[in-house]
């Protein structure tokens, strides 16, 4: 039996602009299985970036009534909103945001360190970048990096502590068709080995190809839903949760 | 294995090297500047010790019960000899002596002169009491020699006396009685100042003794190795002098003095902050500069879920590391000069001539600067202090960041 990951039922989010107040969100329903592979797409301005940041708890909804993981988001402190996007949150930007003065291996580390993680953070931090094949790229510093291999460790930084959730905004907008297509392989099968949730905003129709579940949004409204024909709307969880499955490729 | 933030905050002080260097330059030179002046603040320390001891005063006296509100000089002592004994059984007591003192007529045929005599112990008073070291004419008293007298300049030339001349002092006695005693002057001293000269007139305490009709000593003075042991030795004295007699010290003594020391003190610490002040803006607009320049990137942390105190943490410890580097080029610099300041002075004889007095306390017109190991903690707590303070807002302006807001901003 799957977890519910995500509630939204009829939230809303305005903002103030000078005397006008601008509804980015217009009152979204939406239901998020564990191991959901999630696209949210729609035209530009339909709400995608703001609907990710509020299931990241970056920001809190102005209406309605959002639950993730198990959390009420508007009742949450901004302490306690930082808290949970460290602890069981994932993060992958369209533009990496990477710490440039740190190596590829000390920016998946210092997440782990954020965490508190103490002996061991390096092991796990190097056993990540491996997995998604930048072992040998480990002590470069970012600026040294593709974007392909700088969006790769972006990916490593967002699963490297495991999060239930892990939301990405336009993560293939600044890569070439080859990249684009690595990456997305590389977070289904993140998403297939670790039972990991994903759910990405795009506009690239070679992301949607690989979800398995296409939500587009209009006007800040769901305006569709649709499951792929043939795929499983979320992984099967394993009984034993408890073994490492982390293993370097 | 050092934390990655502390690499992440070691890495972000080089980002911007000329920046860096510049905070470094202009940290370095206000702690330089607050080095210089607290140096000099702890040398007039110093030199007021130094100067008022010098003058007489001693570091410690031991006085009559009531001399601290009357200073009447026809007081003495309960008992000198033990209170002389107790002092110089004290550890860090350089010299000890007794005086007594007495207002006194000095005449020389038609010319008189109001001094205020002292009865001293020739063979230990010039240790005590810097002025009888500069004899210019004949030579100090000598221990068991009656009848001599010592005078400055300015009595001697108000009395028109030269070497050797027999010179007539007249004194009140106990009685009322008007009691006079014949001496020979020995010595003329010259402090270089009229007011120390009019200060100088010296004979053997027993000869004081008899012509004043009070007998033992008025004062016992003493004269500390360092004067930064007044308080212990003040406290180990209290409990070994004679029942009755009371101790004060230079700054009870001269308390004029000492305030117009501490009032320059004020004023340079004053000054002192004010360029630490100007220093630290420059320093916090230049990490302002750096968080705004960055702001993206903390927006991600954030995002990532890094709370506001660790942001806080990690831009202090940069202001720390820029603390630190500004320490290191401020004692590169200020070690040589302070070193300098306290061998060489600063020389204010130009201005002031070769000695000048303040409230009867002949000063030094070259000043020192104090040199210790002082200066290394000195230089490295005021610039961690300056550049933390600096780094407060900033750092608070960090923490501050709307991951959400900085985000949508920054795409």
């Amino acid at each position: 039996m799957s977890e519910t990951v995500v509630s939204a039922r009829g939230v809303t989010k305005a903002f103030k602009t000078g005397a006008h107040t601008v509804w980015a969100l217009r009152g979204v329903d939406l239901e998020v299985q564990e191991g959901d592979f999630l696209a949210l797409v729609g035209p530009s301005g339909s709400g995608k970036t703001t609907l990710l940041n509020l299931l990241g708890a970056l920001d809190a909804p102005s209406g309605g009534d959002l639950m993730v993981l198990g959390r009420q988001i508007a009742a949450l402190s901004t302490h306690a909103r930082a808290e949970m996007r460290l602890h069981s949150i994932g993060f992958v930007f369209q533009a990496y945001n990477l710490v440039p003065v740190l190596t590829a291996l000390e920016n998946v580390e210092f997440v782990l360190e954020l965490q508190g993680m103490g002996a061991g953070r390096r092991t796990r931090a190097l056993e990540v970048l491996n997995e998604l094949g930048l072992g040998e790229l480990a002590n470069r510093r970012t600026n040294e990096l593709s974007g392909g291999q700088q969006q790769r460790v972006a990916v490593a930084r967002a699963v490297a502590a495991r999060p239930k959730l892990v939301l990405a905004d336009e993560p293939t907008a600044n890569l070439d068709g080859e990249n684009a297509e690595v990456l997305m392989h590389l977070m289904r099968d993140l998403r297939e080995r670790h039972h990991m949730t994903f759910i990405f905003s795009t506009h690239d129709p070679r992301v949607v190809r690989h979800a398995v579940r296409v939500v587009t949004l209009v006007d800040g409204k769901v305006a569709s839903d649709e499951l792929k024909p043939g795929e499983p709307p979320h992984v099967i969880v394993a009984e034993d949760r408890s073994v490492p499955t982390w293993t370097a490729r | 294995m050092a934390w990655v933030g502390t690499r992440y905050a070691v890495r972000s002080v080089g980002r911007n090297l000329r920046r860096t260097a510049l905070s470094i330059v202009g940290i370095a030179i206000g702690c330089v500047l607050a080095l210089f002046m607290e140096s000099l603040n702890r040398g007039r320390g110093e030199l007021f010790a130094r100067a008022g001891s010098a003058s007489g005063l001693g570091h410690i006296r031991v006085v009559p019960a009531g001399w601290r509100g009357r200073r009447d000089p026809r007081l003495r002592l309960a008992d000198w000899q033990a209170d002389l004994a107790a002092a110089q059984s004290l550890p860090g007591v350089a010299a000890v002596t007794a005086r007594i003192h007495g207002q006194v007529l000095l005449a020389v045929g038609t010319h008189v002169v109001p001094v205020d005599m002292a009865g001293v112990q020739p063979a230990i008073e010039p240790r005590l009491f810097r002025y009888v070291q500069t004899v210019q004419q004949g030579r100090y008293l000598r221990p068991g020699e009656s009848g001599a007298l010592v005078v400055g300049r300015a009595i001697a030339d108000r009395l028109s006396a030269d070497i050797d001349d027999e010179i007539v002092a007249t004194m009140v006695g106990p009685g009322g009685d008007i009691q006079s005693a014949l001496f020979r002057l020995v010595g003329i001293v010259s402090t270089g100042t009229d007011d120390s000269d009019t200060a100088v007139c010296q004979v053997a305490i027993e000869d004081l003794e008899r012509l004043s009709g009070f007998t033992g000593a008025g004062e016992v003075s003493i004269v500390l190795d360092d004067y930064r042991e007044i308080d212990r030795v003040r406290a180990q004295l209290a409990q070994h002098v004679a029942r009755g007699d009371d101790i004060m010290t230079l700054s009870e003594l001269a308390p004029d003095v000492e305030g117009h020391f501490k009032q320059d003190t004020a004023v340079s610490r004053f000054v002192s902050g004010i360029i630490l002040l100007i220093v630290l803006l420059g320093v916090a607009s230049a990490q302002l500069a750096a968080v705004l320049e960055r702001r993206r990137e903390f927006a991600v942390l954030s995002a990532l879920g890094m709370s506001g105190r660790r942001m806080v943490g990690l831009i202090v410890q940069e202001a720390l590391l820029l603390g630190g580097g500004g320490a290191l080029v401020a004692l590169a610099a200020g070690v040589p000069l302070v070193w300098r300041l306290a061998h060489t002075g600063l020389d204010f004889r130009r201005y002031l001539g070769a000695s000048y007095t303040f409230q009867g306390v002949l000063l030094d017109p070259v000043i020192y600067g104090d040199f210790g190991w002082w200066i290394f903690a000195y230089v490295f707590v005021v610039a961690m202090g300056a550049t933390t303070a600096a780094s407060l807002y900033p750092a608070w302006y960090a923490a501050r960041t709307d991951p959400a807001v900085a985000l949508r901003v920054a795409q």
